[in-house]
């Protein structure tokens, strides 16, 4: 299919602890069409994050396959993996791990170092991107200087950095009141709806990941059947949480029942 | 605002730890001092050993003396023989206007020519010294001395004993034998008859001095070669040390900041960083800070250089300890020995210093550079 920017074959991940062997996926088929917004979830030790690794290049499977675009990357060597990591990924942590020392903008503009990007056209590119997280007027401060959200909305700005074909949010809401929280979860919606993201999101929080299009659920590594659609809808047309009714992406609050979105 | 880069990166995180970098760049400093003023050191030593040796090869004969405190009389068995003292004369030969001085030639005097010049007198005018006028006889020139040379005059000694109220009175006096065989006799003789007054050197004597101290002199610049390769070898060892520590320190400190760096190191991994670009950071971290320290080092070169390697040299003045001979002349001798020893680098040496800086930045951080990057992204990215 033309569509597919992300499949898993068969995925299997084992650690050893001492002589014990821990299988921390089993079995993972998975496939990402462009423009899904998935949330996957489960407990801890579920596996969530060894599989986001693996999506993400970070770590390599025991077994299996990982096929970016057409390339499977358990294949590619470890030296030209960081290519796949700058071009076709986009990692959110959920503690922000922005580099202290960088304001805003500079933290936007480090994934692009050191590409065909000019200096001028990666700083445009930051502007954009911040101006889209509408923190235009931070763009100078330094993370410590800016609020839990704020630093945040900059981790996603510069994940989408070089316009990745995917992005991996890996609780980007657990370190995140609960206002702040929606205030992400709506961006990244946004994100997905208004410009195509195509974004996978790992999360504790079933409201959280409701909120996605479609919501999978991994249990001791292997990832179950059920699947759910989540409350949004692509492209276009949403489900209201509040009423249920169907309402445009573009509306801030719902024009039936008033809720915030 | 400016653009960012690795070598803004790089300043900005080598500038956020102020009191580490600090104190890294202060110890580093003093490793590149020692490094400047080391070979500053030796340079100054083999000036100082170049020098004694061209001291000792234009050293004059000293003029080693018997003296008279008190007036002496006639001295029995001696005789005076003023042809023979005529070849020994000491009286200036070179006259350039006027007569030479005669012996019994009172009232008169020789002058040279920078004092006649000095005074605007000449040949045939009255000159008034110590009360007493003198008709001047002739002008010479000061053999070898030219316009600077010593202004003096010549007089009649009686004269001269007169007017500076030395009645009788000699300082010097050279007697010579007519059988050489006789010395030894004549000398003890007047050593008999004044002996609290004289002091008798023989010509034989004067030779055993002279050889003693050509022996002496030979014994120093032997002495100062053989410092000045001991000190050579101080010197390497302590360079290799001061390498050796300025290495381990960028080493240890490199070390350190990249495990306290390991998660940024996963973050930048996981944004695309690859292993070189990783690895470059680091290394110009560390070439940075001692290139810092570098400046730092040459200052303190600059400033202790004399100091440093006063410290860490071995000493190059051959008459530190008291050494037998004549005692005017040794002084003079090893005070201007000791005093050219200063060390000064040049400014080769302080660029030089800052290449070294550069190059031993790049070879501590080599390691820890390389092991940054061959950390996995996923392990740096757990790591609190």
């Amino acid at each position: 299919m033309s569509n597919l920017v992300l499949k898993t074959e068969k995925l299997h991940k084992v650690y050893k602890l001492g002589t014990r062997k821990v299988h921390a996926l089993s079995e993972v088929d998975l496939q990402v069409r462009k423009g899904d917004f998935i949330s996957i979830m489960g407990p801890s030790g579920s596996g969530k994050t060894t599989l986001l690794n693996m999506l993400g290049c970070l770590d390599k499977p025991t077994q299996g396959k990982v096929i970016l675009d057409d390339v499977d990357v358990t294949k590619v060597h470890e030296k030209d993996l960081c290519k796949f990591r700058k071009y076709k990924i986009g990692f959110v942590f959920q503690t922000f791990n922005l580099m202290p020392y960088l304001n805003a903008i500079e933290n936007v503009e480090l994934p692009m170092e050191g590409t065909e990007k000019s200096k001028d056209k990666r700083r445009k590119r930051a502007q954009e991107l911040l101006e889209i997280m509408g923190l235009s007027k931070r763009e100078d401060h330094r993370p410590q200087r800016l609020s839990a959200g704020e630093q945040q909305r900059v981790a996603i700005a510069r994940a989408l950095a070089n316009n990745p074909t995917i992005l991996l949010a890996d609780e980007p809401t657990g370190n995140l009141d609960v206002q702040t929280m929606y205030e992400i979860v709506r961006l990244l919606s946004k994100l997905n709806i208004n410009h195509g993201t195509t974004i996978i999101m790992v999360t504790h929080d079933s409201q959280v990941a409701s909120r996605a299009g479609r919501m999978l659920f991994l249990n001791d590594g292997r990832l179950l059947k059920r699947e759910r659609k989540g409350m949004h809808l692509m492209k276009g047309e949403l489900t209201c949480p509040g009423c249920r009714k169907k309402i445009q992406s573009n509306h801030k609050f719902c024009p039936h029942c008033g809720k915030e979105l | 605002m400016e653009h960012l880069g690795v070598l803004t990166r790089a300043l900005r995180n080598v500038s956020r730890r102020k009191i580490r970098v600090l104190l890294v760049v202060i110890a580093l400093g003093f490793s590149l001092a020692i490094m400047i003023s080391i070979p500053a050191g030796i340079v100054a030593n083999q000036e100082a050993t170049q020098n004694l040796s061209e001291n000792y090869e234009t050293m004059d004969t000293p003029r080693g003396s018997f003296t008279i405190s008190r007036p002496l009389y006639e001295i029995t068995g001696v005789c005076l023989n003023s042809s023979f003292i005529d070849s020994y004369s000491i009286l200036p030969t070179n006259i350039t206007a006027g007569a030479p001085l005669y012996e019994g030639d009172s009232g008169r005097l020789l002058m040279s020519s920078n004092l006649s010049d000095y005074f605007g007198v000449g040949v045939g005018d009255k000159v008034e010294i110590y009360g007493e006028y003198f008709s001047v006889v002739g002008i010479y020139e000061p053999a070898g001395q030219g316009s600077s040379g010593t202004r003096e005059v010549y007089m009649n000694i009686s004269d001269a004993q007169i007017i500076t109220g030395n009645a009788g009175n000699f300082s010097r006096l050279d007697i010579y034998a007519e059988d050489v065989s006789n010395v030894d006799g004549i000398a003890e003789v007047i050593e008999a008859a004044y002996s609290d007054e004289l002091y008798v050197t023989t010509y034989e004597d004067r030779l055993e001095s002279l050889n003693n101290m050509q022996e002496m002199c030979q014994t120093t610049l032997e002495n100062a070669e053989s410092t000045l390769g001991q000190t050579q070898a101080t010197a390497f060892q302590e360079i290799v040390i001061a390498i050796g520590a300025t290495s381990l320190i960028v080493l240890f400190t490199m070390l350190y900041t990249v495990r306290e760096r390991t998660k940024e190191i996963g973050i930048l991994k996981a944004i695309g960083f690859s292993n070189l670009n990783v690895m470059s950071q680091f290394m110009i971290e560390g070439i940075l800070m001692s290139l810092m320290a570098g400046a730092v080092g040459i200052v303190i070169g600059i400033v202790g250089a004399p100091m440093i390697s006063m410290l860490l040299l071995p000493s190059v003045n051959p008459f530190s300890t008291p050494q037998r001979g004549f005692p005017g002349q040794t002084e003079n001798f090893g005070t201007t020995l000791s005093q050219s020893v200063t060390a000064t680098p040049d400014p080769q040496t302080l660029l030089l210093a800052f290449g070294v800086a550069a190059l031993l930045g790049a070879l501590g951080s080599l390691y820890p550079a390389w092991r940054a990057s061959r950390t996995s992204p996923m392990e740096a990215l757990r790591y609190e």
